[in-house]
């Protein structure tokens, strides 16, 4: 695992030319404001569609609120594209980062989850008759999913407090990574 | 600052529901997800109204661990600005869509007032939100000292 990681840190560099633009002096914040417009669609529209489930505005038939998912998944798009261009830039900075690994783990858990619930439960919630009320299953996939972007959330916000760093002699401080 | 971080992530949280939800709402008004009764999106503000208060309280959190860092940023009133101009629009797309009742129908058209309101407040918010992160890059004292 730890091969993959030096592996990849060095096939991506750092110096490709999306870094350098991405070392002017505005790019890295705009990159990053957008980043935090993404997160907001995609909890507006993704969080609520998961309070519904959980049974927030009852009245709201499900199926018009998915409506919504869409601009959930462009702020996701925009967040996996943002993203990119830090990773691209900053290898190290997020390859060697436990709370990116955290971060990944998340996103993996929320995307799975969605999977589960289109595979699960697409059908009895967007039947013509489909009930107010969520199934149970639906409701624990619903909570799943706000965890999860909940914990992707925590694991972004806390990337700059487990930066890796050179370091020498074993590491005994879990908040410090050093970098081979 | 040991809960620095533990705060800063409240905040990122707390801006996803507020915002969030916000958005949500400015969309719907707009005509996303035009089956959805507008008047049942007020279900959605208390938890929008939770997520506000707790940056309200971490965001004063964050202040008393960096006074300086923020006050002497202009970017810092700037962000303040527009939040309260964001909340204001808030509470003026709240009172004339679940209050009076008449927008309320499906399908309804929306009067060209209230499409400029959800307009300002999506306009606002991403400036908040700029405004916010830039913070990171255009304070000159972090501390008194510096």
């Amino acid at each position: 695992m730890h091969d993959f990681q030096v592996w990849l840190v060095t096939t991506i560099g750092g110096n490709s030319p999306v870094a350098s633009v991405m070392r002017t002096a505005w790019a890295w914040p705009i990159a990053e404001s957008l980043h935090f417009l993404g997160l907001c669609l995609l909890v507006g529209a993704i969080g609520t569609f998961d309070l519904r489930l959980l049974g927030v505005a009852k009245r709201v038939p499900i199926a018009a609120m998915h409506r919504f998912i869409p601009w959930g998944l462009l702020g996701f798009a925009i967040n996996i594209m943002t993203g990119s261009l830090f990773i691209l830039t900053e290898p190290d900075q997020y390859i060697y980062n436990p709370s990116f690994h955290f971060k990944l783990l998340f996103m993996t858990i929320g995307g799975l989850n969605a999977a589960t619930f289109y595979l699960t439960s697409y059908r009895p919630i967007f039947a013509v008759d489909a009930p107010p009320d969520a199934p149970r299953r639906a409701k624990v996939i619903a909570a799943i999913s706000l965890c999860a972007w909940i914990g992707v959330i925590t694991g972004g916000r806390l990337l700059t407090f487990y930066r890796p760093s050179i370091c020498e002699g074993p590491q005994t401080n879990l908040l410090l990574t050093c970098t081979p | 600052m040991f809960a620095f971080p533990g705060i800063l992530t409240l905040h990122a949280i707390g801006m996803g529901f507020a915002v969030g939800i916000s958005a949500a709402l400015d969309l719907r008004i707009l005509g996303v997800a035009a089956k959805v009764p507008l008047a049942e999106m007020r279900r959605f503000l208390p938890i929008l109204w939770a997520g506000f208060w707790l940056n309200a309280a971490s965001g004063i959190l964050l202040l008393i661990g960096y006074p300086t860092k923020a006050l002497t940023n202009p970017v810092f009133y700037l962000k303040l600005t527009l939040i309260a101009v964001a909340m204001v629009l808030l509470v003026r797309i709240s009172r004339s869509t679940f209050t009076t009742g008449t927008h309320t129908t499906p399908g309804n058209e929306l009067s060209p007032r209230l499409r400029k309101l959800a307009i300002a407040s999506l306009v606002c918010w991403a400036g908040a939100i700029t405004a916010g992160r830039l913070l990171a890059y255009t304070y000159t004292r972090l501390t008194q000292l510096h």
